[in-house]
């Protein structure tokens, strides 16, 4: 395919327009970046594009031939791919069936499977990424999650042999659960698929990797859009200015207030079965980042911190005493943990934005529910996290991912915590979103609450942290000062053992 | 407004089966009588339902409360003809649902298995206790205290108000004050909002702090709890203890709670939507037998009328 | 909603009669036994001569919901009500109807002062005749296996009345008194039970005969003994109520030697009599009316 014309796409939801008379033009070889704040109507279209919701009014030509698009299966038919964030492989069965899933499986004879062939072809669209080193007779479910990302990529690949070619792959924020590593893994993959021909619409909210890896940048606002162009003619400052409409100097609001002296955590040697020598100080107001590749133990870590789970030698103290053994310990003793799944950890879609707040507090307001106490305080939390919303009555289903997490900070700053445990705080959350999130966090650590971050954002470690705590396979391999360094020279001790 | 009447489809429903019936039958269907016979005939199944849906609200079930209810009859009976008082029988028989009750709770909270699997082990459980206990047999007759089964035959008579000549039944009484408990402990205790955060996510709720296990554990009580009232007043209303005679309940109540569960905004349970759930099913009982509908087409209406109240409000979910 | 109407209006068409007739409705927890279907036929047949129109509600082995529907068909005013279930389970309902001045019948029930008369079968005598038997083929020695059901009154009688025919011979020994699960109609889950006991006692000839107080379990022994490739020991199997399932075994000349015939069918329109009597406004004198029974061997099964 050399080009395929998106014009004049339009989509509005009970009267509201989501987008507008839309142009836009993919070209093969090329990786098209798209990006806006949520709301912009990324997800709008990526949705008419796979035929999944109907359009107002659409109109696409590939190579100059117009294409009907009213169902799914169109949408594959005109070769069309889609890989989400949600790594929805099917975890009990095999790498190769994944693959392979929804294709007709070859067979020998009748309905007996012929499982050489069905894992020769998974291992051939493998290899084909360049990823063969995944093996295709395990089961999905035990992949780590880059791994896992590849296979729905080969899947969507694997189908063009038999039926019509793949030569648009839509990649809706794919780094979103990846690590650093596992992203650059991917990005080699885009590589390959761009230099076969195919053309690729990036969504994503991550400005660095969208600088580095894709060709032109289109950003929608509002469902308008704003801007279109190639990499080179934009700048950082002009894409954030374009999603936000206004100008973002700096990202990360620094520090204004000095670091506590009296220590929040103390851990001393402490060790678990999926965490060995930790071994930090945490003081008041001072903000630790945890990093390392994925799955290295920062989640555990920061569970560990919330009770959930107990040390099997060492020490660990919050605030001079023995650490808490349960969530619910945590929680009466100030802790606030931001878990990193928003809808799988953290959020009761079904319930309301009151009682998302109120719930690890209600202990507080007696055993009877008090709503008018309740909705009082939830209102005054939500104005302090900049909240939109219409009824704090509305269920947090409603929200966009940005708010939703605006709900889940409100939680955690209730009583205001003297410890918050963040996981990934800021992921698939927009930039305006995030800048607000900082800031939050920014102002409960000049109250003097110390502040744990989990991130794979490495510029939202070093923007906004103190210290860096760094793990290995769980085992803490370094403690860093923040002072001077940069990307680069935190991703060098993620390796270190490996290379020594 | 299709948001509105996506909730109060069922309710329209049971609203059009009640006109219906009192068109069909102008003489017999809307008088007091008839409608405080409905009330008593339906008091186990709304005290099963209520206290089914405790455990409902946390996307768990219980498919014991039949055969928890036989056994709590069973223990009640046999007490009573081993000579002991009235009152001592009713508290063994709940202090058996509340055991038993915990033990479901302990197998799905602590231990972790699925309250499909942990309840469909402990329904034959209970049930078997219930045959040993009572050697097979009907317990019946002189055995059973006429204090005991003369409470399902009571009520508090009604002449004052116009209504000569009738009464209302102790176990109508009984049955809207379980309700009334139920709805107050889950919408209006920190207990019961707790329980609909363990719906609403339960991994979530854990992690927000709180108690899950402990919980769990509790809500599994109750329902046990109330499955052994249910399993009184049932053996009161027979005036004899079977060790299969709470069987029919089970599946009736779930029935109704999932009936309420198309009225409400998201889907979740409500007591008072279940309320109505047992309603639906009691008034197409009464109703239905009274046009002489054959009771087996009776069934298949009872069914084909569950699909359609969960298959519209599932349809209409979707598409708004 | 317009539909529901639609199917509701008709399903009811389907089932509507003539309004003038008088009405009587049938009420029992067991019309998956074959025994009840036959008393209602029985009943429908005679009330069909007499014109009446009858109602028969089938509860599922429920006996609250039983209460429920004498309550409601109190509430509607019917002619009679005839009930096939235990009357001390359903006395709430009874007291209902009789304050009502409905009476009731029972059919094949079990006597209680609320009822107006119960027609039956003379369990007693029943259970002596076939319990008699076994003893005689025996000739007074052996072990025996029974199939009991004493949650069930009418057969529980059976049960205590085999007891004590067997107790009076001191050379024949009860080996076990088995209840079945009937919840699948009884022969799986006695055919089961009976497996395991012939497999308990292995030797030929150590188990003489096998006393069943209804059909069922007979049939389910019957198939037991058959497989285990025993059938050649002489174990005398007998039954009661002599269903068309147990007539064919016993006229095949097998194990299964006899069974007793209750008339269901007389039952049931003996019980229209007695109803049609009640609406005349006719006093009945004896509250128990038994219908004859008869001994079925090989002699007579296909009669």
């Amino acid at each position: 395919m050399k080009t395929l014309k998106i014009c004049n796409i339009s989509k509005s939801y009970r009267g509201v327009p989501a987008l507008c008379n839309l142009e836009l033009t993919l070209s093969g070889g090329r990786v098209h970046a798209l990006m806006g704040e949520n709301g912009a109507g990324k997800s709008t279209l990526i949705k008419l594009l796979a035929g999944v919701i109907p359009a107002d009014s659409i109109k696409l030509l590939k190579d100059g031939e117009p294409v009907s698009l009213t169902s799914a299966q169109d949408a594959h038919a005109a070769g069309f791919r889609f890989i989400h964030q949600e790594l929805n492989i099917v975890p009990q069965i095999s790498v190769a069936e994944n693959i392979l899933l929804g294709r007709r499986y070859p067979c020998w004879f009748g309905p007996a499977i012929n499982w050489r062939s069905l894992e020769r072809k998974a291992q051939e669209a493998l290899a084909f990424l360049g990823a063969d080193h995944i093996p295709v007779k395990k089961i999905a479910g035990s992949l780590p999650s880059g791994d896992r990302m590849l296979v729905k990529i080969a899947a969507a690949f694997v189908a063009d042999k038999e039926e019509a070619t793949a030569d648009l792959f839509v990649f809706d924020e794919p780094t979103a659960a990846l690590s650093s590593d596992e992203s650059r893994k991917l990005f080699k993959v885009i590589e390959r698929l761009k230099n076969r021909g195919a053309a690729i619409l990036y969504v994503s909210h991550r400005l660095d990797e969208v600088l580095s890896i894709c060709d032109d940048i289109t950003v929608l606002r509002d469902g308008h859009l704003v801007s279109t162009g190639t990499v080179r003619q934009t700048s950082r400052n002009a894409l954030i200015h374009a999603m936000t409409g206004r100008d973002v100097k700096d990202a990360y609001p620094p520090r204004t207030s000095p670091i506590g002296v009296a220590p929040v955590v103390t851990a001393k040697n402490v060790s678990n079965e999926h965490l060995h020598g930790l071994d930090f100080t945490l003081h008041k107001g001072e903000v630790l980042g945890v990093v390392g590749l994925a799955g290295s133990g920062q989640g555990e870590l920061l569970r560990l911190l919330l009770g959930d789970g107990k040390p099997k030698s060492g020490t660990l103290a919050f605030q001079m005493s023995p650490a808490p053994g349960s969530p619910n310990n945590a929680w009466r003793k100030g802790i606030a943990y931001i878990p990193r799944e928003r809808r799988g950890e953290a959020l009761m879609l079904s319930l309301s934005i009151r009682s998302n707040i109120v719930l690890p507090h209600l202990a507080r307001f007696g055993w009877l529910a008090n709503k008018h106490a309740e909705t009082r305080i939830a209102e005054d939390l939500c104005e302090k996290v900049r909240l939109k919303y219409d009824s704090i009555e509305q269920t947090t289903s409603q929200l966009s991912g940005g708010n939703q997490q605006k709900v889940i900070f409100a939680r955690a700053l209730f009583g205001n915590p003297s410890l918050l445990l963040l996981d990934e705080p800021t992921r698939g959350v927009d930039i305006g979103a995030k800048f607000d999130i900082y800031q939050l966090v920014r102002a409960q650590s000049a109250k003097g609450c110390a502040v744990v971050l989990a991130s794979s954002d490495l510029s939202e470690i070093l923007g906004m942290c103190d210290r860096i705590l760094v793990l290995q396979n769980g085992r803490q391999t370094a403690l860093l000062s923040r002072d001077n360094m940069t990307s680069a020279d935190l991703l060098q001790y993620f390796y270190t053992q490996e290379a020594a | 407004m299709i948001e509105k009447l996506r909730h109060s489809g069922t309710l329209l429903g049971f609203a059009a089966i009640i006109i219906f019936f009192a068109l069909r039958l102008p003489d017999t269907f809307l008088t007091a009588r008839n409608l405080i016979n409905i009330s008593q005939q339906l008091s186990m199944l709304t005290v099963v339902a209520a206290t089914m849906t405790i455990v409902m609200v946390m996307n768990d079930f219980d498919l014991s409360v039949g055969s928890m209810a036989s056994l709590a009859g069973i223990v009640a009976a046999v007490l009573f003809s081993m000579g002991y008082p009235v009152w001592v029988g009713i508290l063994a028989a709940l202090a058996v649902g509340l055991l038993g009750g915990f033990f479901n709770g302990f197998l799905v909270s602590v231990v972790g298995i699925l309250p499909f699997v942990a309840t469909l082990g402990t329904l034959t459980i209970f049930s078997g206790m219930a045959f040993l206990a009572s050697g097979g047999k009907t317990i019946y007759g002189r055995d059973i205290p006429a204090g005991f089964s003369g409470f399902a035959r009571a009520g508090i008579p009604l002449d004052s108000i116009g209504f000569s000549g009738l009464k209302l039944p102790y176990l109508s009484i009984t049955a809207i004050c379980v309700v009334a408990l139920v709805w107050f402990v889950l919408e209006h205790t920190t207990f019961g909002r707790r329980l609909y955060a363990i719906g609403g996510n339960m991994e979530a709720a854990h992690l927000a702090g709180i108690r899950v296990k402990k919980l769990r554990l509790l809500a599994f009580g109750l329902t046990g709890i109330g499955a052994a009232a249910a399993g009184l007043m049932y053996a009161s209303r027979v005036a004899s203890a079977n060790p299969t005679q709470g069987s029919g309940l089970m599946l009736d109540a779930i029935a109704a709670v999932f009936l309420g569960m198309t009225m409400s905004q998201q889907g979740e349970p409500r007591v008072l939507f279940t309320l109505i759930g047992v309603l639906m099913l009691g008034v197409l009982d009464n109703g239905l037998t009274q046009i002489k509908v054959d009771s087996y087409v009776r069934e298949i209406l009872v069914g084909v009328i569950v699909i359609l109240a969960v298959a519209i409000a599932t349809i209409s979910k979707r598409k708004s | 909603m317009n539909k529901f109407q639609f199917y509701f209006a008709a399903a009811i068409a389907f089932c509507a009669t003539s309004i003038q007739a008088e009405t009587v409705t049938v009420i029992t927890p067991y019309l998956a036994q074959p025994g009840t279907q036959m008393y209602v036929e029985g009943f429908e047949k005679e009330a069909k001569a007499k014109g009446w129109d009858v109602n028969v509600v089938d509860t599922a082995g429920d006996v609250a919901a039983a209460i429920s529907r004498i309550e409601d068909a109190t509430t509607q005013k019917v002619d009679a009500i005839v009930i096939n279930v235990d009357p001390a389970q359903v006395a709430a309902g009874l007291q209902t109807a009789h304050d009502a001045n409905i009476p009731v019948v029972g059919m094949d029930a079990g006597s209680d002062p609320l009822l107006a008369a119960n027609v039956t079968s003379n369990g007693y005598a029943m259970a002596a005749e076939t319990a008699v038997y076994v003893a005689n083929r025996i000739e007074g020695k052996g072990k025996v296996v029974m199939f009991v059901f004493d949650a069930f009154p009418p057969v529980q009688v059976r049960g205590v009345i085999a007891d004590a025919v067997f107790g009076n011979f001191p050379d024949i020994e009860v080996l076990d008194r088995i209840t079945p699960d009937v919840s699948d109609g009884g022969i799986a889950d006695s055919r089961a039970k009976m497996e395991a006991i012939l497999a308990a006692n292995p030797e030929p000839g150590s188990i003489a005969a096998v006393w069943a107080a209804w059909d069922q379990p007979a049939l389910g022994a019957l198939q037991a003994i058959e497989d285990a490739g025993r059938g050649g020991e002489g174990i005398v199997i007998v039954g009661m109520d002599a269903n068309p399932q147990a007539r064919a075994a016993i006229a095949s000349g097998g194990n299964f030697e006899a069974s007793m015939a209750q008339d269901f069918q007389a039952i049931g329109s003996t019980t229209a009599d007695v109803v049609g009597r009640l609406i005349a406004g006719k006093k009945i004198r004896a509250k128990v009316i038994y219908v004859p029974t008869k001994l079925i061997t090989s002699a007579n099964a296909t009669e």
